[in-house]
């Protein structure tokens, strides 16, 4: 238990959400911007107080700070029992972070409309720090639809070109990658006979009555469908590039950087210890999806990109494909691998969207042909940016490294050909890196941008902005130097001695 | 344990370095400029230290664990480390001394001595890894400080471009690597090269070819062998001194030396490939650096060349020989490939930093100038540089008894023994080599000056002096071993050494070599503004400089032609078939749907009736199977 007097994880969930609530209810805007500071930063100080303490902390089955809130639902096992284990806890580390970087970028941006901004912002920052905190499947989704009903009204209203199709291409796919993921629970609920959504106890009565080989085809199939959706799966990702394109920045932060992670932290979390043969089952066929789809074909669709922040968009893509190999390679390196690279990508890849507004900003453009040269006069935001894009595509020193180290190292027991493969990515994510950074940055001034700049000579980075960039960057190049800080909880949930039954479900 | 704390700090010194740099002292580069030397001057002193102290040891700490994959952080301070540690400590100090003068009134000066202080911690990282991952993830760091300080000038597209190309290309060779060292991970279960060792001790070492091949391909990169050798004259791109201790001394020789940290993976067949590699590398690079008049580009493609000539030379492999003790036989097998590739990778390292700080000093004197037929006349402008450099180019052709005379002797002799075609293509390359070298010393330093602003050369201040003086005399003495202590025998001991007549053979081939290929560049070229053989012989030219760009247009038309076709036609089958038919025409399919259930409810009774009668009459049809 943590030594606190009150739940950590709980007031996480509900300090956003309380001031989002009093937003609705009519809180004055000076107020509400200044009250959201706090209500970003309590995440932020409750994540680092449970990681600090999750070593020592009282575990049970893995989980540590476990409590139970009753909601009236019990009769069909339906609990908000709160709880992290060892691959939670850094995604609601991360989610902390993120949040707290994409509100202060949020607030220093002045949107239109600030306080109904901020109010949807603090809605999916509770909504995310619910995913990851809660144990209890059925809220594990409903916190996860809490924070994603936002990002449609956030894309719709404050959105870039394109808005309106963005939206709806986002609200249709996401929605139908919710409900496909959500009927895959529903049967995993129903076949399991457990009559709870509780994990913990799924895990000990599936472990001592596990599925029929069928089943568990057919609801991995139905998880991986849904959330290869939600994931952006190759070629179920075309929603992510344009979603992305059109978000404003601090919803594209939150949902790259964090609430895109669902998918995966969802397979992870529940396939991989509860329905371990099914994801076998589908091991191949997944592998090869994401190697040639997400990771080569996305990847070089990366390098054609002009607009910087599609660009960034589908290099997200792309670095799922990792994720979703990680999880087919299997074993404690592969989905460990992920469980970093997803830490590592949210940070990034967030990093990465801030940055190209604070680059729009001074350039009036997102079209790379029209940028060049800009180092010259922003020569920190052009190391923030390179920086960023360095730990995207794997640079060491960053966290991104040991996230893909781990999944190519496993991926070749699983497949010396798709390691291959997957590791060609390296090449092309350079590629595109590199080339992005040159075009926006280096070489002397497009004619375009000399026009821009010449009516509103562009200043250097600013400390509002840099704030919640430092943040980003410094837990980026923290993880990267000492990656145990990581690996440590991660390797305590995925290895099998947190419950000699479950034994068979983790190490394959 | 004291010796290993030394390690640390020396390690770790220059990462504090550039920490202090990038987060304190932006604004100031006198400030950033001074911390950064100093750090490399405790550099230089720690690693003569450590190397002359007796003590070699190995530690490591457990850095990462996920499952059953432990990375470890670790040190194998052994011989081959200790004179590696000490050429990068030493060339390293030269280098940012002379940087003091050359970039004295540069407007980003911060960022070039923070470049080169993590270029120093990530190349110290390579020189002291225990283990492949760890050497892996210096291995790219090196990359990136490289990329940062080709890339120095920004503004200027070629240097953009230069630096983009040298990353992309070193990633290239990393993916090699990479594969290489996961492959070696999962068939012997350890990448640590202390437990490869051990694994080798016990013959349970588990070999295969393509180990050895992947790991190879980092070296090639890195080492900038066919075919990646395309970024190295690019990277001439960045500040001089940069080309010296990165491109020249350091950086690119790290492919050798990690090629003899893996010499016992290595199997006969990965050798052939990799003694090909490094003999076509040589002579390509050599007939390359023929045309060349920008004197950096000579010196470019000279390293290339050198850099052939060790990985040719570690291709070669061990030699055997037999000795009578006695009654009995022993067949001692010393690992002639790693001695000779490491003694000329340490001759090589002085006098190829020597001559890239002397033309750094001859761009610095003529005012940026770097056109070798813009010069002419310097040897009264800037004397010292002069001699310096004279001793440098004696010592790259071989010239008897300065330093590239013996290692070359070496690599020559273990080309005799094992293989008579590397042989001649090695001798025929050094010819070219005195040949360029020649060309480049007398069209420089000899003549009078062609342009204004060689006739006002002058000699640069103390330190730009200093370093060279240092070099050229590490340039005298480095080719004799006795002159190292004693401390690097592990490495020095398996120099091959010809004997008898072959020894002979050797010395008249090595001193024919040198004699034909610098009469030819002495007595041929001529003090002109114009390249002497473009002038007599242009089909000959021509030739060469078609060969030397055969290879760039085949890039530039991959990149251009090839992969940005492809990649544009990905992109518009994902534009137009996935994002455009499947999914616009799935909504489109669904909306149309909609759209014609629409057009039946249309409110009219009229409309109704028409549709009721319609489908009774259909039903009706239906039923008598008429339809």
């Amino acid at each position: 238990m943590s030594p606190l007097p009150f739940d950590p994880l709980l007031v996480s969930i509900a300090a956003p959400l309380a001031l989002a609530l009093a937003i609705a209810l009519g809180l004055p805007k000076r107020w509400s911007v200044l009250l959201a500071y706090g209500a970003f930063a309590i995440p932020v100080l409750m994540a680092l107080h449970v990681w600090w303490h999750f070593g020592d902390a009282a575990k049970d089955h893995g989980y540590a700070f476990l409590t139970r809130y009753a909601t009236g639902l019990d009769g069909v096992g339906i609990g908000l029992k709160l709880g992290l284990n060892g691959i939670s806890l850094p995604l609601f580390v991360l989610a902390a972070l993120v949040g707290f970087a994409a509100g202060l970028y949020a607030i220093q941006s002045g949107a239109e409309r600030l306080k109904i901004y901020l109010m949807l912002l603090l809605i999916m920052q509770g909504g995310l720090m619910g995913v990851f905190a809660s144990v209890d499947i059925f809220f594990f989704y409903f916190f996860h639809e809490l924070a994603l009903i936002p990002t449609f009204i956030m894309v719709g209203i404050w959105g870039g070109r394109d808005r309106s199709y963005a939206a709806m291409k986002l609200t249709i796919y996401l929605t139908l990658g919710a409900m496909v993921s959500l009927l895959g629970l529903i049967m995993l609920y129903v076949k399991s006979g457990a009559h709870t959504f509780d994990l913990i106890a799924l895990r000990d009565h599936l472990a001592a009555l596990p599925l029929a080989a069928t089943v568990q085809n057919n609801i991995v199939g139905l998880l991986l469908f849904g959330f290869g959706v939600l994931v952006s799966l190759w070629p179920l990702h075309t929603w992510a590039p344009l979603g992305y394109g059109a978000a404003p920045s601090s919803a594209a932060m939150l949902h790259a950087g964090v609430l895109k992670k669902f998918g995966v932290y969802g397979l992870i979390q529940v396939a991989l210890p509860l329905l371990p043969d099914g994801l076998a089952y589908w091991a191949h066929p997944l592998a090869w999806l994401a190697v040639i789809g997400n990771v080569l074909i996305v990847g070089l669709i990366t390098i054609a990109q002009r607009d910087l922040k599609q660009m960034i968009g589908y290099s997200s893509v792309m670095h799922m494909g990792y994720a979703f190999l990680g999880i087919a390679a299997g074993g404690i390196i592969g989905p460990g691998g992920v469980v970093f690279l997803m830490v590592a990508h949210g940070l990034s890849v967030a990093l990465l969207f801030l940055l190209a507004t604070a680059i729009y900003h001074r350039t009036q453009t997102f079209a790379l042909d029209e940028m060049g040269g800009l180092a010259q006069k922003t020569p920190v935001l052009a190391a923030f940016f390179v920086a960023a894009t360095l730990a995207s595509i794997g640079l060491p020193g960053f966290a991104n490294f040991w996230g893909e180290l781990a999944i190519f190292v496993a991926l070749w027991k699983f497949s010396p050909l798709i390691t291959a493969l997957a590791v060609a990515g390296v090449v092309i994510s350079a590629v595109y890196g590199l080339r992005s950074a040159a075009r926006v940055f280096f070489g002397p001034s497009s004619a375009e941008l000399a026009k821009v700049t010449a009516a509103h000579p562009p200043a250097d980075i600013t400390w509002k902005e840099r704030f919640p960039a430092l943040i980003l960057l410094a837990a980026l190049l923290f993880i990267g130097f000492w990656p145990k800080s990581l690996t440590t909880p991660i390797n305590a949930a995925l290895t099998p001695h947190t419950s000699a039954k479950v034994g068979n479900a983790t190490g394959r | 344990m004291t010796m290993l704390s030394h390690a640390i700090f020396v390690l770790i010194l220059p990462l504090v370095s550039a920490a202090i740099i990038a987060l304190f002292l932006r604004r100031s580069g006198g400030a950033a400029a001074a911390v950064s030397t100093l750090t490399a001057a405790a550099i230089a002193v720690i690693s003569v230290m450590l190397a002359l102290h007796n003590e070699r040891f190995t530690a490591s700490t457990e850095w990462m664990r996920l499952g059953g994959l432990v990375i470890s952080l670790g040190f194998k301070f052994d011989d081959l480390a200790a004179l590696m540690l000490v050429i990068v400590g030493i060339v390293g100090l030269c280098v940012h001394v002379f940087s003091l003068g050359y970039m004295h009134d540069d407007s980003a000066k911060a960022r070039y001595f923070g470049g080169l202080s993590i270029f120093m911690f990530s190349m110290l990282g390579i020189v002291f890894a225990d283990n492949l991952f760890m050497m892996f993830i210096f291995w790219e760091l090196v990359g990136f400080s490289s990329y940062v300080l080709i890339n120095h000038w920004h503004e200027k597209q070629s240097a953009a471009d230069a630096s983009k190309k040298a990353f992309i290309a070193n990633r290239v060779g990393d993916f090699g690597f990479l594969l290489g060292i996961v492959m070696c991970y999962w068939l012997n279960g350890t990448v640590s090269l202390t437990e490869l060792a051990a694994k080798g001790e016990a013959r349970t070492l588990v070999f295969s070819t393509l180990i050895p091949l992947f790991l190879f391909c980092g070296a090639v990169g890195k080492s900038a062998q066919l075919p990646l050798h395309v970024w190295l004259p690019d990277a001439m791109e960045g500040p001089t001194p940069v080309s010296a201790l990165i491109h020249a001394a350091t950086m690119v020789a790290a492919g050798i030396y990690m090629l003899c940290r893996i010499n016992l993976l290595m199997v006969p067949a990965a050798l052939d490939v990799i003694m090909w590699t490094g003999t076509a590398t040589a002579l390509y690079a050599a007939l390359c650096a023929i045309t060349q008049s920008d004197i950096k580009k000579v010196l470019a493609y000279s390293t290339l060349s050198q850099l052939g000539f060790m990985v040719a030379a570690f291709g070669l492999g061990s030699l055997s020989s037999t000795h009578l003790h006695g009654t009995e036989a022993h067949t001692v097998v010393i690992a002639a490939g790693v001695g000779a590739a490491m003694f000329h990778l340490t001759t090589h390292a002085f006098f190829k930093a020597l001559m890239f700080l002397g033309s750094g000093s001859v761009i610095h004197g003529c005012h940026h100038e770097q056109d070798i037929f813009k010069m002419g006349g310097l040897r009264t402008r800037m004397p010292l540089t002069f001699w310096t450099f004279t001793i440098g180019v004696a010592a790259i052709i071989g010239f008897p008894y300065l330093a590239g005379f013996f290692s070359k002797d070496a690599i020559l002799y273990l080309a005799f023994e094992k293989n008579s075609a590397v042989f001649a293509l090695l001798a025929l390359t050094a010819v070219l080599t005195s040949l360029y070298m020649v060309r480049l010393w007398k069209l420089t330093f000899l003549g009078t000056p062609r342009s204004d602003h060689a006739s006002h050369a002058h000699e640069g201040g103390l330190t730009l002096t200093l370093p060279l003086v240092l070099l050229a005399v590490l340039s005298l003495v480095a080719g004799y071993t006795a002159f190292y202590p004693n401390v690097f025998s592990d490495v020095f001991d398996h120099i091959p050494e010809a004997h008898g007549s072959d020894h002979t053979v050797i010395f008249i081939t090595s001193l024919g070599v040198m004699a034909v290929g610098a009469s030819i560049g002495y007595f041929f070229y001529k003090s002109t503004p114009t390249d002497t053989l473009a002038d007599k012989v242009p089909g000959l030219f021509a030739a060469l400089s078609a060969f030397k760009n055969a290879f760039d247009g085949a890039y530039d038309y991959y990149v251009a032609k090839i992969q940005q076709r492809f990649v544009l036609f990905v992109n518009f089958f994902e534009q137009i078939f996935l994002a455009g038919l499947i999914v616009r025409g799935l909504a489109g399919f669904v909306g149309l749907c909609g759209l014609g259930a629409r057009a039946l409810h249309v409110g009219n009774l009229n409309a109704y009736v028409y549709w009721f009668l319609f489908g009774l009459a259909a039903l009706w049809l239906f039923a008598t199977g008429v339809l």
